[in-house]
């Protein structure tokens, strides 16, 4: 037994595994995960879930209240609305993780590198930042479709090339007030490249705040893409999303609100659950916190 | 009206939407006892904000009429405007040469007491009334006409609408610019109150067309002092200046707000007007007017989102008013290039259209399924039938033109602008054409402007259109087939129907001889189906009960002058 115990306590762990075991104890977001993957899951299998087609009519049925053949019920062409929930759910979060994704990737590596080099470098690159600001985004999007024509990826791609903006700012503000502590001072008297120090040490302290910023991007993004499609940028009839949904539901959420209900409470639980994982994650992450 | 008046009228009308829902949907799991204080206190609600009287008791007392109107109209100039919110305002104003039963739209005097026709069916001679003023007191000439026509006509002018004086002999020519002398063409002054109108041939519908506003006059002593002739856009028409001929004129115009017509003293016919004023709201959200007509600030809707129809045919049948309307709903394929420029596979697509299943699931049997591009009953012509729902047929012709089952059929996109409705029947359709011709179709929304572009360049394969006819006479839709035609927009041209439309028909000897060459007509170009009728409209909308007189007519037209109020018990 002491010997074993002994064993224990000489065994490190690593930061990754300390945020493994932080994010573990914290029941809210793994609830949120839980949510997350079973939602995730259920889109992914969605052909096997659901009997019928999401483009597939019952135009003599019409829009009827959920029941046991359709457990949420139908639109006005007949379309189950859960089948409908599944496909689209496939399609909202896929824009959320592509779109997210090339925000995150563009976004911090940006800010990072700004931020830590600093001087003319900083100067230069937040300007391009300012300048694409200024665009009216509407318009970027709308260029970008023009010129390469009308895709389910670049429509992704588009809103992420976006949405990185903000991520760089944030992002670069946390890296400057990172690089002039001590141990990134000790990591540069040890002769480590900057690229290493950006990569090993500034961006995983940076990454609190980036995470909350995510959580509150995927769900902008989802938004985004429905307003997209309205206007017929996006993705088009019959395929759906549950942006989509939820703003064909308002129009009718007098007569059927369950064409409201569905889709809106679906997207509420995922953004809550993103919401939830986000604060866990955050936490378990955050290396200062933890060394109290 | 002040902002905190307008505030409270606002909740007053959150508070009437609740007690309406609480009153007409059954909440089984509230006991009799609940549901009575649940009402009791959405009354209470209701009775304490504001007067407690809404704008349409208010309106009943005082003979005030308000309606919805869709838009802010553009301008109330009648040789400009050309949509259906500004005719509204325009008919209230103004009054043509020859006006029309509100019912029938038979043609019945207006401006001129009486008329005469030549023998030969191409001249006529008006008659103007001795007593007929502008708002101002000002005498109305024939004078008045003569300019007006040539203002509404001029190549300088703009007017969209100018094609339809070109019915008058030489106008066209002038319309056109070749003629520069406004006095070759076929309108003549008499004298003062004489008129005489000579026609390029003769046209038994040129009395519905005085009706419409192209052949308004207007005030050529204020067009002038605010302007030259052909100036578009004046001050002429700002409130304070404008003055008109109709059973109304202009009281006040708030921009995006509301605009108000008074009585006008000086119409000839000023005895039958029954109401003080009418205001118009531009209220473009139907669902918004829909909530207003409920809290009883309008008296009338412009239109009503589908999916209230079941509910009031259901439980407010009486207010809901739904009667045939001159238009056609259709889609238009491209026929410039592959595959829609083989008319076999135009067929095959029109047959797979289940017209009634659209009509009656869809539109929930607020519209009526159409066979041909005319609709029916346009003055005692009955369209050829040649297009119907025949899946059979349709597989075959596809397979006719070289793509059995569907084979190697190329991508095609199906262009609409965006709304909620063009959106559920485009599905539809997208589904109908996949399940019986096994072809996939992509479907395009774009917004409006854009959407007419792409049809004016010729960029897309199927599009959906719809035209609501200007007059009640056949030639109004099969014109659209013209290659001369702007609202043609499918590359249709083909010189024989050209001939059929132009020349043809114009000279037809007698008006049953010209229903016939329309029948001809119709049936050549239903038979090449550049265009495929999908329904006929109707209008859809709510009137409060205590309106009287605004009777429905096939374009609906509303005159005004007929419509009174009825006051309630209170």
């Amino acid at each position: 037994m002491a010997i074993s115990n002994f064993d224990e306590t000489e065994v490190g762990q690593s930061l990754w595994q300390d945020a493994k075991q932080r994010l573990r104890k914290n029941k809210l977001a793994i609830f949120g995960l839980t949510v997350l993957l079973v939602i995730g899951l259920a889109c992914l299998l969605a052909p096997w879930i659901t009997p019928y087609g999401y483009e597939e009519q019952n135009l003599g049925l019409g829009a009827t209240a959920p029941s046991w053949q359709h457990w949420m019920g139908t639109d006005n062409l007949g379309r189950d609305l859960l089948t409908r929930v599944l496909y689209g759910g496939r399609v909202s979060i896929t824009v959320g993780l592509i779109a997210t994704g090339v925000a995150l990737l563009v976004g911090v590596t940006w800010g990072a590198i700004a931020g830590y080099i600093g001087g003319r470098t900083d100067a230069i690159m937040m300007r391009i930042v300012d300048i694409i600001y200024a665009l009216p985004f509407m318009i970027f999007i709308v260029l970008l479709m023009v010129i390469f024509g009308r895709s389910l990826l670049l429509l992704f791609l588009a809103i992420g090339l976006v949405e990185w903006l903000t991520m760089a700012r944030i992002v670069r503000g946390q890296v400057q007030s990172l690089k002039q502590l001590e141990f990134v001072e000790a990591a540069r008297s040890m002769g480590l490249s900057q690229w290493t120090i950006i990569r090993r040490h500034i961006i995983p302290n940076a990454i609190g705040p980036v995470i909350v910023y995510t959580t509150l991007t995927i769900p902008n993004v989802m938004l985004l893409e429905a307003f997209l499609s309205f206007l017929g940028l996006g993705i088009q009839a019959p395929q759906s999303s549950w942006g989509l949904l939820i703003s064909a539901g308002v129009e009718t959420m007098e007569e059927y609100p369950w064409l409201l209900i569905f889709p809106g409470v679906t997207l509420s639980l995922v953004l809550f659950s993103l919401n939830f994982l986000g604060d866990g994650l955050r936490d378990a992450l955050d290396v200062r916190a933890s060394k109290d | 009206m002040s902002k905190s008046c307008s505030l409270s009228s606002s909740a007053c009308s959150v508070f009437a939407f609740i007690q309406h829902r609480y009153m007409t949907m059954h909440f089984s799991f509230l006991s009799w006892h609940a549901k009575g204080v649940l009402i009791l206190c959405a009354t209470l609600l209701l009775s304490s904000c504001g007067s407690g009287e809404s704008r349409v008791e208010s309106g009943n007392r005082d003979g005030v009429l308000h309606i919805g109107n869709f838009a802010e109209p553009q301008t109330l100039d009648p040789h400009i405007h050309t949509g259906v919110p500004e005719n509204h305002i325009s008919m209230a104003l103004f009054e043509g040469l020859v006006s029309a039963h509100p019912k029938t739209l038979q043609p019945i005097p207006g401006m001129a007491e009486r008329w005469e026709v030549s023998e030969d069916g191409k001249t006529y001679r008006f008659y103007i009334r001795k007593n007929a003023k502008w708002s101002d007191g000002v005498s109305i000439t024939a004078e008045d006409y003569r300019w007006s026509w040539e203002r509404a006509s001029s190549p300088m002018m703009g007017n969209q609408y100018a094609y339809m004086l070109y019915i008058i002999k030489n106008v066209e020519a002038w319309g056109n610019g070749t003629l520069k002398d406004f006095d070759q063409v076929g309108v003549r002054v008499i004298d003062e109150h004489t008129l005489e109108v000579e026609l390029e041939n003769p046209a038994p519908y040129f009395l519905n067309l005085l009706n419409h506003h192209s052949f308004y006059a207007v005030p050529r002593h204020v067009v002038l002092a605010h302007g030259k002739m052909t100036d578009q856009y004046t001050q002429w028409v700002r409130p304070g200046n404008i003055v008109s001929n109709g059973p109304f004129m202009l009281k006040d115009w708030k921009i995006y707000h509301q605009l108000t017509v008074e009585k006008n003293p000086n119409y000839w016919d000023a005895d039958t007007v029954k109401l003080n004023e009418i205001t118009f709201y531009p209220v473009e959200n139907y669902s918004t007017e829909e909530r207003m007509f409920r809290a009883g600030q309008i008296h009338k809707t412009e239109d009503i989102p589908l999916d209230k129809i079941p509910y009031y045919r259901a439980n407010e049948p009486e207010k809901f008013r739904n009667n045939p309307y001159l238009g056609t709903y259709y889609y238009q394929f491209n026929v410039t290039r592959p595959p829609f420029n083989d008319v076999r596979v135009r067929r095959a697509f029109a047959l797979a259209i289940d017209r009634k299943t659209i009509a009656k699931d869809i539109m929930y049997g607020v519209v009526d399924p159409s066979y041909s591009i005319t609709p029916p009953g346009l003055s005692g012509y009955n369209p050829p039938k040649l297009v119907s729902f025949d899946p059979k047929e349709a597989k075959r012709l596809l397979a006719e033109a070289g793509y059995p089952e569907g084979k190697g059929f190329p991508e095609v996109d199906l262009l609409y602008n965006t709304n909620e409705s063009h959106r559920k029947i485009a599905v539809a359709v997208q589904q109908m054409w996949k399940n019986i011709l096994n072809v996939s179709v992509g479907l395009t929304n774009q917004e409006w402007k854009v959407y007419i572009d792409s049809r004016n360049r010729l960029d897309y394969d199927i599009a959906r259109a719809g035209w609501i006819g200007d007059y009640v006479d056949p030639m109004n839709f099969l014109d659209l087939g013209l290659s001369s035609n702007g609202n043609n927009r499918s590359g249709y041209n083909v010189p024989e129907y050209d001939q059929m439309i132009l020349k043809t028909i114009p000279e037809a000897s007698s008006p049953e001889q010209r229903l016939e060459e329309f029948y001809k007509a119709e049936t050549r170009f239903m038979t090449d189906l550049p265009f495929v009728p999908i329904y006929n409209y109707k209008t859809k909308y709510l009137v409060h009960p205590s309106v009287k007189g605004l009777h429905p007519n096939y374009l609906d037209y509303y005159y005004f002058k007929y419509v009174s109020l009825e006051k309630e018990g209170n």
